[in-house]
Formats: structure tokens, sequence, C-alpha cells
């Protein structure tokens, strides 16, 4: 099975998921494809400053966000469903943001 | 320092016009004339104001002050509390000069497309643009953080009533989220101001600086970092940065055109406001530089990535719109002159390009009553002269020559070369290349292919008030495209004051 036809099986999977009834068209497999290039891609790169940190864990990284990358594609369809509209779900990202944010600058800082 | 009066009038005249077009109920043509005068004045009044700074209820300072500071005792005359400002202080420089000037075009062509678009224009959704408008500058004025807090509350008030008078299927619910959001972001940085004040004594940034720099307050205080924290959470809520990127979005898709227009240059020009003041308050911790360049990161690959995928045109802009604020937070990270001037550029390119896009592509919303991509389709023979002017807006979102965004875009990749950080500028690029393949997606979808048999094409008439506003926002991003200096020259000097 091509990449192509995965990301079609996989976005329909999704969309029985979520009890969507919309067709999937060559267009949206086609930017659900070109999402998912860009997502690797450009997460790939931005990994690639933990250089600064050290070598040795930037390469370490690369190999996880790889690994990563082929065991869970594909993410875009994913990501799309956790992205939606409904206010439990914003609500819950905006908790763990708040967590994230206060850790990373409080505890941060104090203990570097 | 001068006493500026004319500062105070950015504020108040929009405030006032607001109230009194409130009033106004069935009295459309006077509501007109009102609200066109005033957004004519509103670009004109900061190229009439001097630099300097103004003051409501205080004094300069008393080391500034001779005559008051007479006769009081040496613990006050004699200590830092004679460096302290007195009153709410706003502070008006060539960088707020540009971007309230912006903003006021901005204003300017959002109601002379509503006015013309509208055949009954309400008096309250004319309030609902001034108030924000007036909010928006009092940011960007403001040195006093609490002022700014006030101002944030009612500019985010203004966003749910312009979403909500925009009479779009779901608004309501849409207005009501962004509420209930703004309920816990909103008084987690009210939160963080009061941590400020806690620690600092003060509200005034200027005053604050002057405490933590020279050693009145431990930099490394919990409190401090507490309150840099929830600032910061605030500061994603205010601009649409992840996690609120995907209510924000929402937000812009339920508002009206000519509303979106002005709300994303609220977001874009209170990520500017809020971000210079975590950058002046704690640009000593190195993690605030990285924390920042973090969140933009993913801004631009989660608002880029998300665009692709969206099937409503209002709401692949709305995404894109996300992802070009990461452009602005990755300049007022790299922490470097370059990277400040050219992410304070890159946020005036954006408000204007994106109110061309959302002005443009809701000339498809006018003829159809439609945003869904799906049901649209063959509107280049509906329209061909609009089709170009929306084709043009999107290129000079991606970055084509010789658009604005290309020197702002180019200046950011020059800035993050310069930092040592490429990979910063490869995203940038490889962003920019998929920013273009979105809008030509939806472009293709909206006017290039067959129209489907089954949409409906209204006979209303585009008003000529729509494609004026469109060929003007093209040619502020011709202009700063081939003399960016225009620009540049106004920001360098905040720019370099940050570093």
């Amino acid at each position: 099975m091509n990449i192509y036809d995965f990301i079609l099986k996989k976005m329909r999977e999704v969309q029985k998921k979520a009890e969507e009834d919309q067709p999937i068209t060559n267009i949206t497999a086609s930017a659900m494809l070109a999402a998912e290039l860009t997502l690797i891609a450009s997460v790939l790169v931005a990994v690639i400053m933990v250089r600064l940190i050290h070598p040795v864990l930037m390469i370490i990284m690369i190999a996880a966000v790889l690994i990563i990358a082929v065991m869970a594609r594909p993410i875009m369809p994913r990501l799309r469903k956790e992205q939606n509209d409904d206010l439990n779900n914003m609500m819950f990202y905006i908790v763990v943001a708040l967590g994230i944010v206060v850790a990373l600058f409080y505890w941060g800082n104090l203990n570097v | 320092m001068d006493l500026n009066a004319l500062i105070a009038v950015m504020i108040i005249l929009p405030i006032a016009s607001a109230l009194f077009l409130n009033l106004l109920h069935k009295k459309d043509r006077t509501i007109k004339i009102i609200a066109i005068i005033t957004a004519v004045v509103l670009p004109i009044i900061p190229l009439l104001t001097p630099y300097g700074s103004h003051f409501f209820g205080g004094y300069l300072p008393l080391a500034q002050n001779s005559t008051l500071a007479q006769g009081l005792p040496a613990i006050i005359t004699g200590t830092q509390l004679s460096q302290f400002h007195l009153g709410i202080m706003y502070v008006f420089s060539s960088a707020q000069q540009l971007m309230i000037f912006i903003l006021g075009i901005i204003t300017f062509f959002a109601i002379f497309t509503f006015i013309n678009e509208t055949k009954k224009p309400s008096g309250v959704y004319a309030f609902l643009l001034f108030m924000g408008t007036a909010s928006l500058s009092a940011i960007l004025l403001s040195d006093d953080i609490f002022n700014l807090f006030v101002f944030f509350e009612i500019a985010a008030l203004a966003q749910v009533g312009i979403v909500v008078a925009s009479g779009i299927k779901d608004n309501y619910e849409t207005a009501l989220k962004y509420i209930l959001i703004g309920n816990i972001a909103g008084p987690l940085l009210l939160l963080g101001i009061v941590m400020l004040l806690g620690v600092t004594g003060n509200v005034n940034v200027t005053d604050m600086i002057f405490s933590i720099k020279n050693g009145f307050v431990d930099p490394q205080s919990p409190v401090l970092l507490m309150a840099l924290s929830l600032i910061t959470f605030g500061w994603l809520y205010a601009s649409g940065l992840p996690p609120f990127h995907t209510i924000k979005s929402e937000v812009y898709s339920k508002a009206l055109p000519h509303g979106a227009a002005l709300i994303q240059a609220f977001s874009v020009f209170t990520l500017v406001a809020i971000g210079i003041i975590i950058i002046r308050l704690f640009s000593y911790n190195p993690f605030t530089h990285i924390a920042i360049i973090g969140i933009s990161v993913i801004a631009m690959i989660l608002g880029i990535t998300m665009a692709l995928m969206q099937t409503d045109y209002k709401r692949i802009l709305g995404y894109l719109a996300v992802g070009e604020l990461g452009y602005i937070g990755i300049g007022l990270g790299l922490g470097t002159a370059l990277g400040i001037t050219a992410g304070l550029f890159q946020a005036i390119n954006e408000s204007v390009i994106t109110s061309f896009l959302f002005i443009g592509f809701g000339t498809v919303l006018y003829k159809t009553r439609t945003s869904d991509t799906k049901k649209l389709g063959g509107m280049m023979y509906v329209n061909p002269k609009v089709a170009l002017l929306v084709l043009l807006a999107g290129l000079a979102m991606a970055g084509v020559p010789p658009l604005n965004a290309f020197q702002s875009k180019l200046m950011l990749i020059q800035a993050s070369i310069q930092s040592g950080l490429p990979e910063i500028g490869i995203i940038m690029i490889l962003l920019s290349i998929v920013t273009f393949m979105t809008f030509m997606k939806a472009f293709y979808t909206v006017y290039m292919r067959p129209k489907p048999k089954e949409l409906e094409v209204l006979d209303n008439k585009i008003p000529k008030s729509t494609i004026i506003s469109l060929v003007a926002f093209l040619i502020i991003c011709i202009t700063l495209g081939l003399f960016p200096q225009i620009a540049t020259s106004s920001l360098q000097t905040l720019a370099a004051g940050l570093v």
C-alpha cells in the first residue's frame, strides 16, 4: 500500500470514528498528505536546533522523531481530529499549555 | 519630556464617536456620515501628533519636576521613589505612529466597506469597530500595564460583539466559547500583573524595569517568574497563538469580512504590544527568548498545516493568519535589532495583507452567501478584477517579490542566520511555500474550477468601495515592498531600544 492509499484509509477511519459523512476528495487527501510532510519536515528541522544544547541529544531526538513519524503516520488526521472546535478539547489543551508554560518558566528558571 | 495632548485624542476620538454612534438607531445617513468622518480622521491624527508622552491623572516623576519636589522629605526625593511615574503614561514614538496609522487605515477600509455593503448600517456595529480600534491604540501607547489590561478586556469584548453581530450560522456559540476561554486567560493575565505589582510596587513598565535593573527587585524572585509565565499565557490568548489558535481562527471565520479584517489586526497589534512588554521586562532571562521562539515555531507549523486541511476559505485565512503571527513572534524572540525590526515590519505587513484577503474573499460571501469551498467554483467569471486582486493578496502573504511580506520575511531569514539559528530560516522558507500552496488551493476551488450547477450567484453588484479598498491595500503592499525603509526606519529605534 503506497502512502497516498494509506492516508486515504486513515482519513476514512478517523472520519468514521468522528461520525463525519463528508466525502474524501482528491483535494482533501492531497492536502492531508502535504500537511503530513510539512509537519514532519518542519519538526525535523526544528529539532536540529537542539544541537545548541548537545549534539548527541540532537541525534537522539531526530531518531525519536523519525521513529514516531514512521510508527504513528499519518499524524495529520489525528491532529485535525484533536484540533477541532469542541470547547472541551480547547479547554483541555489550554490547561495543558498553562501547565507547560508555568512549569518551564517557574521551575525551569529556578533549577538551572 | 513634552506633554502631548494629541496622544489622548487617538483614544478619546474613536471612543466618543463609538458612544455617539451607539445611541443612533434607524438614522442610517447620520451613522454613515459620523462613521466615515471618524474613520478618515483616525489615520491622520498619528501623522499630525508630535512624538512625546502624555499623563492621565498624574505628574512627571519628581526627579524631573523640581517644583513639586520642593519641600518633600529626602526619603522621597532622595530614593528611587523620585524616579517613579505618578500617573498613567502614554508614550508615542515613530513605531507607535506607524502602527496606529496602519490600524487607522485598516479601520477606515473596514468601516468604508461595511457602510457600503450594508443597506442599513448599524450604529452598534460601528460602535464595536471603533471601540476595538480605540482599545488597540491605547494598548500600543500605554506604558501602564494595568491600563493595558483594561483596554485588552475592552478589545476582547469588542471582538465578541463583532462576532455576535455578524449573523453567521453558529456565531453565538463561537462568541460564547471565546468569552468562556477569555474567563480563564484574562484573570490569569491580571494575576500576573498583580504579582508584578506586588514585587515591584508599580504598574508602570518603565518603573518596573528600573526596579529590576537597579537591584530593588530580585530578578530570580519566584513571584516574578510566576508573573512572567502568567503574562506569557495571557499573551498567547490575546494574540491567538497556540493553544488559542483554534478559537481565534473560529472567531475570524464567524465575523463578517470587514469585522474579521479588523479583528485580525487587533490580534497582530496585541501580539506586538504585549510581546514588547514581555521583552522589555524579562529580556534579562534568556529563557524568555527561547520560549517566544518555541511558541512561534509551533504557531507557524500548526497554523499553516491546519489551514491546508480546511474546506471553509474563511477558516483557511484564519489559520494562515495564526501561522503568520508565528513569523512576528520569531522576530521578537530572536532579540536582535534586525530580528525585532523584521518582526515589527512583518506585523505591519501581515495586518495589511490579511485584511486585504478577508475583504477580497469577502466578495465571494457577498455574491454567494457561502464560504464553503466544496460548494464554490467559477467565481473568476463572476468578477475577474476581484479575482486578480485576491490572487495578488495571496502572493503577498506567501512572500512573493516585489510585495511587502517578501521584504519582511527576507529580513527575518537574515536575522535568524545572523543569530546562529539558520534552521528557523529554513522552516520559514518551507512554510512560506506551503502558505502559497494553501492559498492556491483555496483560490483554485473558489475561482478557477468550473462553477457547480447548484451554486447560486446573487445579482447584487460588488460595491465600488470594496474594490477601492482592495486596490488601496494592494498599493500599500507594493509601496512597502519596493520601499521597505518607509516602515523599517520608523521601527528601528524601538527595536534598538529593546536589545
